[in-house]
């Protein structure tokens, strides 16, 4: 279904109706504009440490090395460890009780400890990243692996399929969708646990600056950062979209009309003197 | 129960003597059964739900153990899956990321050697056999049910195993659909001259297809009679429509009846 351009009119529509009475607001002092400043300042402070100083980029750089760097280390781990707990139930039996206490606490906490570990750079955020976002890959690989096809199972043993063989072939792919969606989860995440680390304490990124300014009260400024982050948000998740839309193609029709047509191109050649057939047509 | 042909050692090539199939040390699923199927037969096995139908099917298909007795396929013990027995399910058992060809292809890629354009062209053979010309590179998403299953048959047929167990394999289709597949299945079955054993719980069905039906009932699975059916191989819908068809159908209906 496709999005009608009178729909893009209605959301422009309401997004300026929205925007238009925040500046009324804070021009006209319904509310504290030190507070709450009016969109047009939000504008210019943007505008400002994106673009005149610049200060933004570096900051920006640092939220975003400790961001995917903490999710890659997360979700490798998390990967990792889930595989061994569905190829070995044993593992899965001992590890449950510490990887449920894991998940009742709020990792959050463990931010003070981690810098008191790891010091005040980069590399803490990095870990505290990580441990933020180590557990949605982990319990959705966990849950894609155990939660497989009975019937596809089946089939595979009656063809004699090695563990290495169902593992790859059956199980892996299997859990595809639902080990992206962990991951997008996840992404989310780390970014959450990097600007926390950096609240705690930092010398740089973008948590820093947005402390920095807040102190300041200097509010535009803060709401900049803000957009930043969303910002950085929207382009991790869009990533993240992209890669579903590659890895999980199965899931998206448009993705499988194209790899079918492209098949039929690529193996033309077998096709002839089997009679070709007509090109593919959708089912029913 | 001893009805039927008298099998000679040589020609047999599915053997159960007095197989039996407990589940968690009380439940009877199977019990004494004895049996002989020859190279080349259609086999039906009907009963209600419960009889053990499709249990026996999988002693033979190596997935499940037996508790006592001796079945062999071939003069061999069942212990594990084998090479020259295949099975398909109600379920197609598609893989949704494959297109139709690389799902016939799965029984090569578990071979564990590199595909080959000979075996690309093996698999897309085969789909235009089961007719899905035109479709050899889509989805299973792109396909409806009747289709996805004549990816399976095709997949089942790449395997190249002889003896073919279907159990209820179009079970889930609608019954247009469904007579058009069983006769396929018949032409396909003849054509490469394997040996079926099928599994239903339609008693027409089993008969149409058949050169012998199992009649199993149920609490606990008994081989209760093997049926003939005297019919040729060439065989029509209309074959239904006849007094002999539906003799044999009330006899099967019969012996399901006194199981009870």
């Amino acid at each position: 279904m496709k999005t009608s351009a009178v729909t893009y009119v209605k959301h422009f529509a309401l997004f300026a109706a929205i925007m238009g009475l925040w500046e009324v607001a804070a021009r006209q002092e319904w509310v504290d504009s030190l507070l709450l400043p009016a969109p047009s300042k939000i504008f210019t402070a943007l505008i400002n440490i994106m673009f005149q100083s610049g200060l933004m980029w570096h900051h920006f750089g640092v939220t975003l090395y400790e961001t995917v760097a903490g999710f890659l280390i997360g979700s490798v781990i998390g990967f990792v460890l889930a595989v061994l707990a569905a190829q070995f139930m044993g593992f899965k039996t001992y590890s449950t009780p510490y990887v449920i206490a894991l998940q009742v606490t709020p990792r959050i906490a463990l931010a003070p400890l981690i810098i008191a570990w790891f010091g005040f750079g980069i590399s803490a955020k990095v870990v505290i990243a990580a441990v933020i976002c180590f557990f949605p890959p982990f319990v959705n690989t966990l849950t894609g692996l155990l939660d497989y096809d009975r019937d596809r199972m089946e089939m595979f043993r009656s063809l004699r399929a090695s563990r290495w063989q169902i593992f790859t072939q059956l199980q892996l792919p299997g859990a595809m969708p639902i080990i992206m969606a962990g991951l997008k989860t996840a992404i989310s995440l780390a970014l959450i646990g990097a600007i926390v680390g950096e609240f705690i304490s930092a010398s740089e990124g973008l948590g820093l600056l947005m402390q920095r300014f807040t102190f300041q009260l200097n509010m535009a400024a803060s709401f900049a950062i803000l957009v930043t982050l969303t910002l950085m948000g929207l382009i991790l998740y869009w990533i993240m979209e992209v890669l579903d839309d590659r890895l999980v193609y199965w899931r998206h029709d448009t993705r499988l009309q194209q790899r079918a047509t492209r098949d039929r191109r690529r193996y033309a050649s077998l096709l002839k003197g089997v009679g070709g057939g007509p090109a593919l047509q959708p089912a029913e | 129960m001893k009805e039927g042909r008298i099998a000679t050692m040589a020609d047999t090539t599915i053997r159960g003597e007095g197989v039996s199939k407990i589940f968690s040390g009380s439940v009877v699923a199977v019990e004494d059964a004895h049996f002989d199927i020859r190279q080349g037969e259609f086999i039906s096995i009907v009963g209600p739900s419960g009889c053990g139908k499709s249990t026996l099917l999988r002693m033979v298909a190596g997935l499940i153990d037996i508790t006592s007795g001796n079945l062999t396929i071939n003069g061999s013990v069942v212990s594990e899956p084998r090479n020259d027995v295949a099975l398909m399910f109600q379920k197609a058992t598609l893989l949704p990321w494959k297109n139709a060809m690389e799902n016939v292809l799965i029984p090569t890629s578990l071979q564990g050697r590199k595909i080959t354009d000979a075996d690309r062209k093996q698999a897309i053979d085969l789909l235009q056999l089961t007719g899905l010309s035109g479709f050899e590179f889509a989805y299973p998403d792109q396909l409806s049910g009747g289709m996805q299953q004549r990816v399976a048959l095709a997949r089942l047929l790449n395997t190249g195993s002889n003896i073919l167990l279907l159990d209820e394999p179009f079970g889930a289709l609608d019954e247009f659909t469904r007579e058009t597949m069983n006769m396929e299945l018949l032409r396909i079955v003849s054509e490469v001259k394997a040996t079926a054993l099928f599994v239903t719980h339609n008693i027409a069905e089993a008969i149409f297809l058949a050169d012998r039906v199992f009649v199993m009932t149920p609490r606990p699975g008994r081989l209760a009679r093997i049926v003939d059916v005297p019919f040729g191989k060439d065989r029509t819908p209309d074959l239904a429509q006849t007094p002999e068809f539906n003799r044999i159908v009330s006899e099967v209906r019969s012996i399901l009846g006194a199981g009870h």
